[in-house]
């Protein structure tokens, strides 16, 4: 069963002063994540990665081709009930603590008080963050920021997970803690779509990695095929398989 | 729609916090301390003076609203990205577009409740102070009617906050469009009055008529919610005309609710 699912995607942006030009985004773009998968999308700068992860959340339309969650369209009612987002540059609202936030992700959700208080404990726990649970935002450093739209995300123990950069502007403790809720939420039999720069963690969790290319998705390889190109190659450096194919693959794109 | 209510509470603590209320509360006793101060200068109209000048601060108080929080409220939200925080929980675009609402709603009314507090300590103060034939004729429904009236015509432009920040990409131009759409509803009504009358000689082209009426009917009539003078002056209001106004600020934030709704569903979130 697929859960995230886009056929022949599209989208240009209108650019400009006046709006008159239009810059493509994304190209065509089509695939299939399964139930239980990791899907991890790298590109370049600029590739069409974030685009495509707020196509599925419906922050952005696409021009042409459908788009599909738990085969209901994106844009349909209920379509993103049990959704983990986690946006690129999370941000919060400055003057209120993450509890503040975490309460208002559970009263939207219209969980019992008792509820509620559950759930908020065992996230800040989960991010390490309940020493500072009343203090505002506005205090956080980048990577605690990061954790508190982390714990938002992960507060109501979702199916699904929509990642955007989980791992940037943590240092190496808070990536690992990054790193082991997504292993966790993997094990658990989670959905898991998301874009990173950093290719080693990508290679650590994805069950299938696609790379973008100027708004097209050029490659789609798995992460047991990867390793056996990568053996059966023979000058590697210092670099991983997936640094090795994703550097191959997008010189080959630019050539 | 469940998330109504929890969008304006976010939305009603993230403006408290900011310090505006703060700057309210000063105000408020500062406007106390002037108006008992500067209404003794006016002879025979202590009662008038003071009321003209806290009512004035209440519309000012009240205006803070839209200018300093809405705007970064709501445009701040798409700017900074905020909105993704919210909209990534299953709400719907509506539904974020009404809490805010609420929320402003919310402020608008405690800043005003405030300042409304405050002129009526004012008041009794001076009542304290000045001679006691001066408030005669002082009664309190045209300061709550004209209140009341301040705090919709405040809402009208939160309203309009709303489209403005629903259609533009900046929060300069949301500012920007806001202050026309300010100076445009006060004045719109004084301008066309002055089309209409005879002997003015002045030459006006039926054109430039036709748009300044055109311009009345689609910006809001603020000056019509400005009931400062007859609470000044203690004059009686006609049940009807207010039931009237305030029918029409109530339709006017529908419209442009609806229209924001409208616009924010169909625009991109890049």
């Amino acid at each position: 069963m697929s859960i995230f699912s886009c056929n022949q995607i599209h989208k240009s942006y209108q650019t400009g002063c006046l709006k008159h030009t239009r810059k493509k985004a994304l190209t065509d773009v089509s695939f299939q994540v399964k139930q239980r998968e990791v899907f991890g999308i790298i590109g370049l700068n600029g590739a069409g990665k974030s685009t495509i992860l707020k196509i599925f959340m419906a922050f952005v339309k696409p021009d042409k081709g459908t788009v599909s969650i738990n085969d209901q369209p994106v844009a349909s009612k209920g379509s993103h009930q049990s959704i983990g987002y986690l946006p690129e540059h999370p941000s919060l609202y400055p003057h209120l603590s993450i509890k503040e936030h975490l309460q208002f992700g559970c009263r939207v959700a219209g969980l019992s008080a008792q509820e509620e208080k559950k759930r908020i404990q065992t996230a800040l726990e989960t991010v390490d963050l309940t020493e500072v649970a009343k203090m505002p935002i506005r205090g956080f450093s980048k990577g605690m920021t990061q954790r508190a739209a982390l714990a938002y995300t992960i507060l109501l123990k979702p199916e699904i997970l929509i990642l955007d950069e989980p791992m940037s502007g943590l240092d190496p403790l808070g990536r690992q803690l990054v790193l082991d809720i997504i292993q966790e939420y993997h094990d658990r039999g989670a959905t898991i779509l998301f874009c990173s720069h950093i290719l080693t963690d990508v290679e650590r969790i994805c069950d299938r990695i696609g790379i973008m290319h100027q708004g097209q998705l050029v490659s789609v390889v798995t992460a047991d095929s990867l390793d056996k190109d990568y053996v059966s190659t023979s000058t590697k450096g210092s670099q991983t398989p997936l640094e090795h194919y994703f550097l191959n693959t997008v010189r080959t794109e630019i050539s | 729609m469940n998330s109504i209510l929890p969008i304006a509470v976010i939305t009603f603590k993230e403006g408290l916090r900011r310090r505006v209320l703060y700057g309210v509360m000063v105000a408020s006793l500062l406007l106390i301390l002037f108006a008992v101060l500067i209404s003794g200068l006016f002879m025979r109209d202590i009662l008038k003076v003071m009321v003209d000048i806290c009512l004035s601060s209440i519309s000012l108080g009240g205006l803070l609203v839209p200018f300093f929080l809405a705007i970064n409220l709501l445009a701040g939200d798409i700017e900074n990205r905020t909105i993704y925080t919210l909209l990534a929980r299953n709400i719907s675009r509506s539904s974020y577009i009404l809490g805010k609402f609420l929320g402003l709603a919310m402020l608008t009314g405690i800043i005003i409740i405030i300042l409304m507090i405050a002129t009526l300590v004012a008041i009794y103060c001076a009542t304290l102070i000045y001679p006691a034939h001066n408030f005669l004729h002082f009664t309190l429904s045209p300061l709550f009617i004209s209140t009341l009236m301040a705090f919709l015509g405040v809402l009208v432009l939160n309203s309009t906050v709303l489209l403005w920040c629903s259609v533009t990409t900046s929060s300069f131009l949301a500012t920007l469009l806001t202050l026309s759409t300010y100076i445009i509803g006060h004045s719109v009504e004084d301008v066309v009055r002055f089309m209409n009358l005879k002997n003015t000689g002045v030459e006006i082209s039926p054109m430039i008529q036709a748009t300044a009426k055109a311009v009345l009917y689609i910006f809001p009539n603020l000056a019509a919610f400005d009931l400062k003078q007859q609470a000044a002056y203690s004059l009686p209001f006609v049940s009807q005309e207010i039931t009237l106004l305030g029918l029409y600020g109530l339709s006017y934030i529908s419209i442009m609710l609806f229209l924001a709704i409208f616009f924010f569903k169909r625009r991109d979130l890049p």
